[in-house]
């Protein structure tokens, strides 16, 4: 078959065209790889505090010692605090000049495809001093690297959610569209229930059944289904009133007509008229993942202290004192918003690369 | 159409039944409750919970306090507030009004604005004011709406401004209306209704536009075109009319959050609605008002659902229900 | 002519000497209180809408603010030293430790002009305070007690044994019986009709005190404006009329942070605020904000504790847990000098049991029987209990299971949070591994007092006699949550002495003793003696008491900082607006 006339081969041209989707796939694919990367990553463990440096501002990094270029190092900050406003402020010790390290071996061993293992990309000795990227929180605790692990959990809930909220909600709205009648009002009599029952109480009783001796995975993996599980409902609603619009297409009829099973009609005919509306749904639906994960944890039932979420993180940055005093905790945010943007950039592309009869 | 109308009515009331019943055995299965934190005021002896606990029924088995609660409603009462010795009815009427009126204004709101931009969007579709607007979609999403409202009032504050929470100044808030009052009033009005409402309008906009999109590479509408008919009777009479069907099914979910989606923004913006009463009563298992506003929920849930399947018939002559 | 009214006004004035005169405050010049102006208003902040209008009706911290500006108590305390003053009550004998005869202010009117007599005290007493099923009444501490009205300004209480703290219960707002009889006992109604009296949907009007201001109108949700009592019997020490106020207004406002910024955009007069607020609102007055920052050594408050659940479901724990080697041990762990300095901003100092060191009751030597951070000695301290550490670094149960516990905690609590992350962190570092389970603040106490917990974060309030804390800190309380087997199996039964320590039983019989004398040295003996046992044996490991912190307007004068919460401690009067 001629190369030009497939159906995927077009649709990547189409997808290439796309600049902004072209961009936002790239973002994505380092946001994920360095999500997989993170411990490799991350110059300090996430957890350790550092009582002498509690929200220290980012280090700046220095490439040039008396106008000649060298090893990229970071001055120590001192910690002084005001008598009167009790401010920590940070003061760079200009007598201590600490060079950045590359590929050093320190610290607590994290695990990586199995291995244990302590090397990291770069970092200072931590004989020699800290190094914080991008400063710390009320505990001395390094933000880059908390943002680096934090990844892990905030790039895979988003997605793991929406499948499965999407697979259910696809599935059941579907099926109530297509074959109407009395399996029509009994799902859709269930996703009123569903939808009526209160999150907060059902959430609240989860997290005095989940044990807090249970590791953070498997409290995130229930996350997961909790959400997605509560979340398929109004999704089938939608796609209900899409296939029941849509069955009556010529097309759809004809194939019914000519006796097609009704599987292959739902998935063959009706599924990719809806693609467009799908994609855009979970793209949009990615962030509430996101975001809904740390109001979880406020029930204590997501991430737990000390693990860390984007969400989570974020979530120290939302009062007054840190606004005006310890804005570098907002970096959390700009990642979130990011991260959604390129979800979103990306839907868009994919859309229009899935959309056949488009023609500009 | 009757006959569906008449079945879907009849239908709803075992659902609201049943909804009854699962909400009855959350709030049951929810730990803690407001008794036990009394304890922690000098005044309040393990005597006074025994006596309370046995005031309120609480401690008769659940079944009973269901039965209990089923035989008010059939009688017309919607029991009895433990925290505020009222009514559950008077207090959610006293708090109902601002709360209607919030809840519309944003709705009106966020689809007014984002209908046409979802429509403007997916017509220039690479322009940088598409762009622009995706932008502040695109944050509204990705912000919680506590940390939008702060960073609102954060901004207001170091602008100078006074209008940090609430409806009206304090000076106003018990005054009769007059020409000021409403002035007062809009000037605090925007702070909510972006917190409210850009998650809902980024939502749809994006929605309306992908939707579109659609509609316009398909069949029909190029036959309406090859027909010659005016670029702009194609537009709104085909394309629009088609691209708005799934936002009917969400409208139709929009109705309870009349209730339960302002409570965050309610909280950190002080609004006198029922979200943050209803955040309150969940916190301190004031079961009846909580059974109270969770049925009314879902009572407009149900109703959003049957207009919208109305709405769906008749704006898409395709869909028959028979 | 001239000199007959002269004569007549001088009559009137020595029989007001004799019988009626307005109580004349103290100058308080410690605490910076000058002469005010009268007139202006003051908007303050309320943290939830109020449940209802009547103080016994529901404990409710809403209405017990409102209270403290509407009504009045018999006697209040000193706003400098807390000592007791006279209120409503003008002087008052005790004889025999158990008969209290108080004499009452003959010129006081309710806010609807009716004269406050011995009737409204009887009243609140024996039909509210007194009644079990008033939900915010006191029925327990009332128990047997006597009262009597022995004229139209002097009531008796006699009590069936020596209740030391009993002068402490006359703080409590007297109420109307004029306008409350038709819901009580006395009215012909059943009692716990009195629960339904002065609803939120009330009429202003309905809800007379004797306080400084009255109840205006109320706004649901949103506010609730009190005025001036014109006719107040309190004057500041220059003899004008107080309060200064002309009105008062509270905005219900839920959020921490909302208050805050409320307070910066000048809609608010005052808040309270906490240690981690402070250094951003602090910097915001040095660099020319309309407002001052103050902080006080606070009596009332609550100090978190770390509580051990001695009978934890899991038996090998609850052995632990009751070991006093194994708290002293992990007491080391506890880092209190960086909770101080980081958690709270230095805003905090050093916590005992029950009593705020501010207090007269506090026992000095506590900081020292709870010792210093030092992770060595946590660590040779648990080495010593056999517990060695595994490959992992965690310690070995002797069962062979690692030592770990849940410790729960306040989840929407700043404060909170950052402590159980700092405690989380320093056990690991003695081998002691901590799984945080967070909650929400409101559950805290319901789930300390049931079973599903092991160690809690927990904070309990601190009253001006540890009397009032009976049910915390006497063994078998009702509060004597980390020993549940202590606690009686009936609501009214005996503790469970049994299964007590010896160490619980000598702390037992120091509460009984201390409970049947009025005399202040011995009772400070022994409260001192339970103070170095307590301390000594770690029975809950107290972390820090944090300092009252207040910001106010520079519009107002003679701030002092209250709770606003707690009867008899009312500095509003006082404030006025420049």
């Amino acid at each position: 078959m001629d190369k030009r006339n497939n159906p995927l081969y077009l649709a990547w041209r189409r997808f290439l065209r796309s600049k902004p989707g072209v961009i936002s796939g790239i973002v994505l694919l380092v946001l994920y790889l360095v999500a997989f990367l993170a411990g490799f990553l991350a110059p300090n463990n996430l957890t350790v505090q550092h009582p002498d440096a509690v929200y220290q501002p980012p280090q700046r990094v220095y490439f040039f010692r008396d106008g000649r270029p060298v090893r990229p190092y970071v001055y120590q900050l001192k910690r002084e605090r005001d008598p009167v406003t009790f401010i920590s402020t940070y003061r760079e010790d200009r007598t201590r000049p600490t060079p950045i390290r590359f590929l050093i071996a320190q610290g607590e061993p994290y695990r990586f495809l199995g291995f244990k293992t302590n090397w990291h990309l770069f970092g200072v000795a931590e004989s020699e001093g800290y190094f914080f990227p991008l400063g710390t929180d009320q505990f001395g605790r390094c933000l880059f690297s908390r943002i680096l692990v934090g990844s892990q959990v905030s790039l895979t809930v988003g997605v793991i959610g929406v499948l499965i909220s999407f697979a259910i909600g696809i599935l059941l709205g579907g099926i109530s569209g297509y074959f109407g009648g009395w399996v029509d009002t009994l799902i859709q009599r269930i996703t009123e229930v569903l939808l009526s029952i209160p999150r907060l109480p059902i959430l609240m009783a989860l997290s005095t059944v989940i044990p807090a001796s249970w590791p953070s995975t498997y409290v995130y993996l229930g996350i997961i289904a909790v959400l997605s599980f509560i979340g398929w409902a109004g999704l089938a609603r939608v796609v209900r009133g899409q296939v029941l619009a849509l069955r009556e297409v010529d097309y759809v009829t004809a194939a019914m007509a000519q006796g097609a099973s009704n599987l292959r009609i739902i998935l063959r005919h009706i599924v990719p008229n809806l693609s467009s509306y799908l994609i855009v749904t979970a793209t949009l639906a990615l962030p509430g993942y996101i975001i809904g994960e740390s109001a979880l944890s406020f029930l204590g039932l997501g991430i737990k202290e000390p693990m860390a979420s984007w969400g989570l993180l974020l979530k120290d940055a939302q009062n007054f004192q840190s606004l005006s005093l310890y804005p570098w905790l907002l970096t959390p945010g700009i990642l979130i918003f990011i991260s959604v943007l390129a979800y979103n950039f990306f839907g868009d592309a994919l859309r229009d690369a899935a959309d056949v009869r488009s023609r500009d | 159409m009757g006959v569906y109308l008449l079945r879907r009515v009849l239908v709803a009331i075992p659902t609201l039944w049943l909804i009854s019943v699962l909400v009855f055995a959350v709030i049951q299965l929810q730990p803690g409750g407001f008794l036990e934190n009394l304890l922690e005021d000098p005044r309040v002896s393990r005597e006074t919970i025994e006596n309370i606990r046995r005031q309120y029924l609480l401690d008769q088995p659940v079944w009973v306090q269901y039965l209990h609660w089923l035989g008010g409603i059939v009688r017309g009462d919607f029991g009895y507030s433990f925290l505020n010795s009222r009514p559950v009815s008077e207090l959610i009427w006293e708090r109902m009004g601002w709360t209607v009126f919030l809840a519309f204004l944003t709705i009106l709101v966020t689809w007014v604005i984002a209908i046409p931009l979802g429509i403007y969007t997916a017509l220039n579709r690479y322009g940088p004011s598409s762009t622009a607007l995706n932008f502040v979609g695109y944050f509204g999403l990705a912000t919680p709406d506590f940390l939008v409202a702060l960073l609102l009032i954060y901004w207001v504050l170091s602008t100078g401004g006074t209008n940090v929470g609430g409806l009206f100044s304090p000076q106003y808030i018990d005054a009769p209306w007059s020409w000021a009052k409403f002035q007062d009033m809009l000037a605090h009005l925007w702070i909510p209704l972006i917190v409210i409402g850009l998650d809902g309008t980024a939502t749809i906009m994006r929605q309306m536009r992908a939707n579109l999109l659609d509609v316009l590479s398909q069949d029909y509408i190029r036959t309406a075109r090859a027909k010659g008919l005016a670029e702009r009777v194609v537009l709104w009479k085909h394309a629009v009319r088609n691209a708005i069907n799934p936002l009917i099914s969400l409208a139709g979910l929009q109705l309870p959050t009349l209730i339960s989606s302002t409570i965050i923004a309610s909280i950190v913006l002080s609004l006198p609605t029922i979200g943050p009463f209803l955040y309150d009563s969940l916190l301190n298992k004031d079961q009846y008002v909580v059974m109270a506003l969770l049925m009314l929920s879902a009572l407009l849930l149900m109703v959003g659902n049957l207009l919208a399947d109305v709405l769906l018939a008749w704006v898409d002559p395709r869909i028959r229900y028979e | 002519m001239k000199r007959r009214v002269w004569l007549i006004a001088m009559v009137l004035l020595a029989l007001g000497l004799g019988y009626a005169q307005p109580k004349v405050l103290p100058a308080y010049t410690s605490l910076g209180v000058t002469t005010g102006k009268a007139g202006g208003s003051l908007t303050l902040s309320l943290a939830s809408a109020p449940q209802t209008f009547f103080y016994y009706g529901a404990i409710d911290s809403a209405i017990q603010n409102l209270t403290n500006q509407m009504f009045d108590g018999l006697i209040e305390y000193n706003l400098a030293n807390y000592q007791i003053e006279p209120a409503l009550a003008t002087r008052w004998s005790i004889t025999d430790s158990r008969v209290y005869t108080f004499d009452l202010r003959r010129d006081v009117r309710w806010h609807d002009g009716r004269p406050f007599t011995a009737d409204d005290v009887v009243f609140t007493y024996t039909q509210i305070v007194a009644n079990p099923e008033a939900r915010g009444g006191d029925a327990a501490n009332f128990e047997g007690v006597k009262i009597e009205k022995l004229g139209d300004f002097r009531v008796r209480f006699t009590l069936p044994k020596p209740a030391p703290a009993f002068i402490h219960y006359m703080r409590l707002p007297i109420m109307p019986k004029h306008k409350l009889l038709p819901f009580s006992q006395e009215g012909g109604k059943p009692r716990a009709e009195i629960n339904n009296a002065w609803p939120t949907n009330v009429n202003p009007e309905e809800v007379v005190g004797t306080g400084p201001f009255r109840l205006r109108s109320y706004t649901p949700g949103q506010q609730v404006t009190l005025v001036k009592n014109p006719n107040y019997w309190k004057r500041d020490t220059a003899g004008n009329p107080l309060p200064y106020l002309e009105q008062l207004q509270y905005l219900i406002i839920t959020d921490s942070q909302a208050r805050v910024a409320q307070f910066l955009a000048g809609n608010i007069g005052q808040i309270n605020i906490t240690g981690a607020e402070f250094p951003d609102l602090k910097r915001r007055e040095t660099q020319g904000a309309p407002f001052r920052v103050v902080q006080f050594r606070a009596l009332f408050g609550s100090p978190p504790h770390i509580g051990f659940n001695y009978n934890a479901k899991n038996a090998e724990l609850a052995n632990l847990f009751k070991n006093s080697d194994f708290r002293r041990a992990l007491q080391f762990a506890v880092n209190r000098e960086r909770i101080i300095e980081d958690v709270y901003n230095g805003l905090a100092e050093r916590a005992s049991y029950g009593v705020a060191p501010l207090s007269e009751w506090y026992y000095p030597e506590v900081a020292r029987l709870q010792g210093r951070f030092d992770l060595n000695a946590a660590n040779a301290a648990l080495d010593r209990l056999g517990l060695r550490r595994g490959p992992d670094g965690i310690r070995r149960l002797p069962s062979g299971r690692p030592l770990e516990f849940t410790l729960t905690y306040g989840s929407n609590s700043a404060v909170f949070t950052a402590i159980a992350t700092i405690l989380q962190s320093d056990f690991q570092r003695v081998g002691v591994k901590v799984n945080l389970q967070g909650i929400l603040a409101a559950n805290l106490l319901s789930t300390g007092r049931g079973q599903d917990w092991e160690a809690i974060l927990l904070a309990l309030g601190d009253q001006p006699d540890p009397e009032l804390r009976t049910p915390i800190w006497k063994p078998g309380g009702a509060l004597y949550y980390w020993h549940q087997a202590t606690q009686p199996t009936t609501p009214t039964g005996q503790p469970q002495f049994n299964n007590f320590l010896p160490w619980e039983r000598e702390i037992y019989d120091l509460w009984e003793r201390a409970a049947s004398t009025t005399n202040f040295t011995q009772r400070k003996a022994l409260y001192d003696r339970w103070q170095s046992i307590v301390a000594r044996e770690a029975q809950v490991i107290m972390i820090a008491k944090e300092y009252a912190v207040g910001a106010v307007s520079n519009r107002y004068g003679n701030y002092i900082y209250s709770l606003g919460v707690i009867p008899g401690f009312n500095p509003v009067p006082l404030m006025f607006q420049r």
